[in-house]
């Protein structure tokens, strides 16, 4: 687990280093990310943030987000790794260089460290005694996003700011087997990011 | 590095509209299903209740409601309340765990939303499915200990943790020690009334433990009868062939619960469905 942040950090770190105009060419290599997004909320983080790529017709991205709730907001520390896919079907382009992008939608898969979390229930249960694994927690979301195109600044091509408005399995199944009780603002919750692309 | 207009225009902005809506739309974000924020009304609740119980003047009967298993039955949940509700004469409401069904602090608040519309307190016992992931954190945050006891009237109340289970069977869950000196600081021999999830005929009660916790029972002419859940269906007897008899309530998904009276010399225990 260790070794798998300390990998991510020093890509990270790379990833700043890369900024760097000497290192200009390094950017264009097939395996370096196309943007970078922060996130705010959505169950994977009171911030998450990190490295994605998008599909050659600009609807696919995908990214993997480190993720950290501080002690003080979320009443324990948590770490956690995700990864998500969101698709975006449609653009609407609008005076300079600026655009909408209404609706997405996606998914991902949140991975939290701790020993409190299991990804495999350990020997002393039956099987099949808890039918999840805490330590992963699969999620879906729809949102939408305004961008920005910028040109000749830097490295940067484009900035896009994104909603999103989720929630994960174990609060569906909860949401499906109590339709009285439980609305759907129970198990939704927004989340708010910034992208920058390069 | 970053377009002057993000810098001076969007980012400052955008933080305002964060604080101003982490701070006005409470369950608006939500940062991780293993987070445990609580209001401070969701807090110690077990100790809050216990005072508003003892604040009450006991009558020569006593008479509690003895459920649990809410788990992931609101709506069912939420139907008991209206029965319960229309219990005359309860003192107050004990739920027997498994209050969450996944450990996640968003059911334990869901729970006591709904077990806040009972008209008399409630005070729980931790199961199993409480002490998954960061359950063991939510539940002393928002309940408290998991092993007290409080006493009210002519009976003495003693909750133990024996989810042995979720402590690999470990040989300190439940803790007899502890059990044992509740038992034994009863100078008034009230009615010793020991209640639990898991019973310890259970496979998920420590089995190299069971024969010290029943006789520890038995041994003790304060306890008559013993009060569980956990196994989703009514069942009562003398398990050990030793004069305690033993009562297990089945879950909301069953939509049953116990309605225990209990006086000096004696005491009734009733099934009843809605």
């Amino acid at each position: 687990m260790k070794k798998s942040i300390l990998i991510f950090c020093l890509f990270l770190s790379h990833l700043a280093w890369a900024q760097q105009p000497v290192d200009s060419l390094i950017i264009d290599k097939w395996y370096m990310p196309d943007h970078l997004k922060l996130q705010f909320a959505g169950n994977i983080g009171f911030l998450s943030g990190g490295p994605g790529y998008i599909s050659r017709n600009h609807t696919l991205e995908t990214d993997i987000l480190l993720g950290y709730v501080p002690k003080i907001v979320g009443g324990d520390a948590l770490i956690s790794l995700t990864a998500k896919t969101t698709y975006s079907p449609w653009r609407i382009d609008l005076k300079n260089a600026r655009y909408i992008v209404p609706f997405s939608i996606g998914a991902y898969l949140n991975y939290t460290f701790g020993p409190q979390f299991d990804s495999k229930w350990p020997d002393y249960y039956p099987k099949g005694y808890y039918w999840w694994a805490t330590s992963i927690r699969p999620g879906a979301y729809a949102g939408g996003k305004v961008g920005r195109k910028v040109q000749n600044r830097n490295k940067i091509k484009g900035v896009e700011l994104y909603y999103e408005v989720g929630t994960y399995d174990l609060l569906l199944v909860s949401y499906v087997l109590n339709p009285n009780y439980l609305k759907p603002h129970d198990i939704l919750s927004l989340s708010l990011g910034m992208k920058i692309g390069f | 590095m970053i377009p002057y207009y993000i810098t001076k225009r969007v980012a400052p902005a955008l933080l305002i509209i964060l604080i101003g809506l982490f701070y006005s739309c409470e369950g608006l974000f939500h940062f991780s299903p293993n987070e445990i924020t609580l209001k401070e009304s969701e807090k110690n609740l077990n100790a809050k209740n216990i005072a508003r119980i003892q604040s009450q003047v006991p009558n020569d009967t006593l008479r509690f409601i003895f459920m649990g298993d809410t788990q992931r039955w609101y709506d069912e949940s939420s139907d008991f309340i209206k029965s319960a509700n229309a219990q005359p004469g309860i003192s107050f409401v004990v739920h027997a765990g498994d209050i969450s069904d996944f450990g996640l602090a968003t059911e334990f608040k869901w729970i006591n939303d709904i077990m806040k519309n009972l008209k008399v307190p409630y005070v729980t016992v931790v199961g199993n499915h409480d002490l998954v992931a960061n359950g063991p954190l939510v539940y002393e945050s928002m309940y408290g200990p998991m092993d007290y006891s409080f006493e009210f009237g002519d009976n003495k109340f003693i909750f133990v943790n024996t989810n042995s289970r979720e402590y690999k069977f470990n040989g300190r869950v439940p803790n007899l020690p502890w059990l044992l000196s509740e038992l034994r600081d009863n100078p008034k021999n009230k009615n010793a009334i020991i209640m639990a999830h898991a019973p310890p005929f259970d496979a998920d009660f420590d089995p190299s433990m069971q024969e010290n916790f029943s006789k520890m029972l038995a041994n003790d002419p304060n306890v008559r009868f013993t009060l569980y859940g956990h196994q989703h269906t009514f069942k009562d007897g003398e398990y050990y062939g030793d004069g305690v008899h033993y009562f297990v309530t089945t879950s909301m998904g069953e939509r049953g619960y116990l309605l225990v009276s209990s006086w000096k010399e004696g005491y009734k225990i009733e099934r009843v469905l809605f």
